[in-house]
């Protein structure tokens, strides 16, 4: 029986959206500055909006650049945007208008981005967001491991006044957290303690993760695992912490090795501590379609974004860490 | 509209002001946007020492009246009237581009009192303006006490009494290649946001050559009526054009329709060797000419 630290109650996974649902549903109630910004791929709460505040969507049509600056000449006059569409558009379409007119400023506009994998092929499956949203001033980014985080961390991204984009993955396989589990921007979770190594995963690959603790347990092995919530600002003292504890650290994320979390918390460890570190995550390479299932497994089998393929990555980090001795308890 | 003539020789006395200003910017600088500055002067003039809605001792004065420089390359037309209106001290005329200063190579919001729009990517001022006439249609919309049984499905976004305040952008010609500046007209068009005043500076050359050989726009005025715009054609540099047309937008608020002036202008306008060479930069070489054409004609800068 694998011991999971507190907040966590490992169940069935639901649509991530349906947190960001319930999320914009407390946040539009508590501020009556959030206003929709849609790109015509639906709203959060659309029902709520169209019964109580019909003048709180602005309908943009298939025009992202166009939906990111209107939403930063909003913010610029006190309102709180809530920009929904599809990652690869908005951001993909608007990277620029992002930069210029929201982050410069940094104004307060928070954007959702859907991120598809399988049926929509490889136009809709991003594998370059994490990366090309990290390396921006002024962002903050979120991924959301379950349904109570997105929840959570949609609630805290409205607190927060600045912009913050949310990675939205369309299906999680587990519910991870309680209720009452306190999600904190910048802050990373202990979702499990472990001596042998450390996984430091997010959003999807959370899921994943867990997965991988019971082929792992098998092997006699004592590996824990970090839920990095936030990608930016990355939490350096819990990976240093991890990385002073086990020596072994396994970064998972389903996104480009490129540029995402494996980068920045390689970039934490080379600065600050001695330890071994194996990075999964899609090699350098688009995807392609693939139904939801069972064929959806048969794509994350091909990208390696698998618990067997973490198992595997623990192991080989455990070995490399002892064979180049980058470790001292 | 008659304009008294008191007022039309005020606004030319000053614009000659805000002209040895920008050539004060050029002179510390050796370098700037002279082009596109130059042939906003008259415009830029009318709009801040006549027309606009602004509080001399407040710019953050939350009803002014917006402008957003979406060409943004042409800030020093702007910086040149803060001192004048006492958003930054003259001193500041000296230190366009410099390390820490409140003049930034590109108009910034953040660095420089008055200016609303940080720019410098074209083609997004117009976007940023339909957000903030929206916010303001919106705003107004939301004050209402009854708006939770109100039977629409949009804002009411057609009304009589004046807005809080008005959104003016300032586009370039070869900005208007930008496709985003049609998304955002088409949104002006479909919120019918008759607070927002585009005005194009349609100084006929970008930096390769003429716009009409490198893109061309023409027909401008058919294209924004075609996307529910109310258009006027004006010469960019006679003032009482300028004033007719700021005055006729502004009385015909309330039409639902968001309003474009295209005003025609000369790149460089005032110096004669940029006006011939259609010179888009400053440059060292023939800024020392054109410094001397400005004493001349205009006297010490």
């Amino acid at each position: 029986m694998v011991k999971f630290n507190k907040y966590v109650e490992i169940g069935p996974g639901a649509p991530i959206m349906a947190g960001a649902e319930a999320g914009m549903l407390k946040v539009v109630n508590k501020y009556p500055n959030v206003i929709a910004v849609l790109e015509d791929t639906g709203a959060l709460a659309i029902d709520w909006f169209k019964k109580n505040a019909p003048n709180r969507i602005v309908e943009c049509g298939i025009a992202e650049a166009n939906a990111a600056v209107v939403a930063a000449g909003l913010a610029a006059e006190g309102f709180r945007p809530f920009i929904l569409g599809f990652t690869f558009a908005t951001v993909g379409r608007a990277y620029n208008q992002i930069r210029q007119s929201i982050l410069v400023d940094h104004f307060n506009v928070k954007m959702v981005g859907r991120e598809m994998w399988g049926e929509m092929g490889i136009s809709h499956n991003v594998v370059e967001g994490i990366g090309s949203l990290r390396v921006l001033p002024n962002l903050v980014v979120i991924n959301a491991a379950d349904v109570v985080e997105s929840e959570k961390a949609f609630v805290a991204m409205a607190d927060y006044i600045g912009p913050v984009f949310f990675r939205m993955e369309s299906q999680l396989p587990y519910k991870i957290f309680t209720a009452d589990y306190p999600f904190e921007i910048g802050k990373a979770y202990a979702i499990k303690d472990g001596n042998d190594a450390t996984i430091i995963a997010t959003g999807y690959m959370v899921s994943e993760a867990i997965k991988a603790i019971d082929i792992l347990e098998k092997d006699k092995l004592d590996v824990g695992i970090i839920n990095m919530g936030t990608l930016k600002p990355l939490d350096e003292d819990a990976i240093i912490d991890a990385a002073k504890k086990t020596g072994a650290i396994v970064t998972a994320e389903a996104g480009s090795i490129i540029g995402g979390l494996g980068e920045g918390v390689g970039a934490i460890l080379a600065e600050n501590v001695s330890a071994s570190l194996v990075r999964v995550g899609i090699e350098d390479e688009f995807s392609q379609s693939a139904r939801i299932t069972p064929a959806k497994d048969e794509l994350m089998i091909l990208h390696g974004l698998t618990a067997e393929n973490i198992a595997l990555s623990v192991k080989e980090c455990i070995s490399k860490r002892d064979k180049l001795k980058l470790h001292r308890k | 509209m008659e304009h008294s003539p008191e007022l039309i020789k005020e606004l030319e006395e000053k614009v000659l002001v805000v002209r040895k200003n920008i050539l004060r910017i050029f002179e510390g600088s050796h370098q700037g946007h002279c082009g596109g500055t130059m042939s906003l002067t008259e415009i830029v003039t009318a709009l801040y020492f006549h027309h606009l809605k602004l509080d001399p001792g407040n710019c953050d004065w939350p009803d002014r009246d917006r402008v957003v420089l979406s060409k943004a390359h042409a800030a020093e037309s702007i910086y040149a009237v803060l001192p004048e209106i006492g958003y930054v001290t003259r001193e500041t005329l000296d230190k366009y581009y410099a390390y820490q200063s409140q003049f930034q190579g590109h108009a910034d919001r953040w660095c420089t009192p008055g200016i609303d729009y940080s720019g410098g990517s074209l083609g997004q001022g117009l976007s940023f303006s339909a957000g903030m006439a929206l916010a303001e249609k919106i705003k107004s919309d939301m004050n209402p006490p009854d708006l939770h049984i109100l039977p629409v499905n949009m804002p009411r976004l057609i009304r009589k009494d004046n807005p809080a305040y008005r959104v003016f952008c300032i586009v370039g010609d070869g900005e208007l290649h930008e496709g985003q500046n049609w998304e955002a007209a088409m949104l002006a068009g479909k919120y019918q946001l008759d607070n927002l005043i585009l005005i194009v500076d349609y100084n006929k050359f970008c930096i390769d050559g003429p716009v009409e050989k490198i893109m061309p726009l023409a027909p401008l005025d058919e294209k924004f009526r075609a996307f529910g715009w109310w258009v006027k054609e004006i010469d960019g540099h006679n003032f009482n054009e300028i004033l007719d047309v700021l005055d006729l937008a502004n009385n015909l608020y309330g039409d639902g329709k968001p309003k474009c002036i295209i005003a025609h202008t000369v790149k460089g306008h005032g110096i004669p060797i940029w006006e011939k060479s259609h010179a888009h930069v400053g440059r060292a070489d023939c800024l020392d000419l054109a410094l001397k054409e400005g004493k001349d004609l205009y006297g010490q800068i």
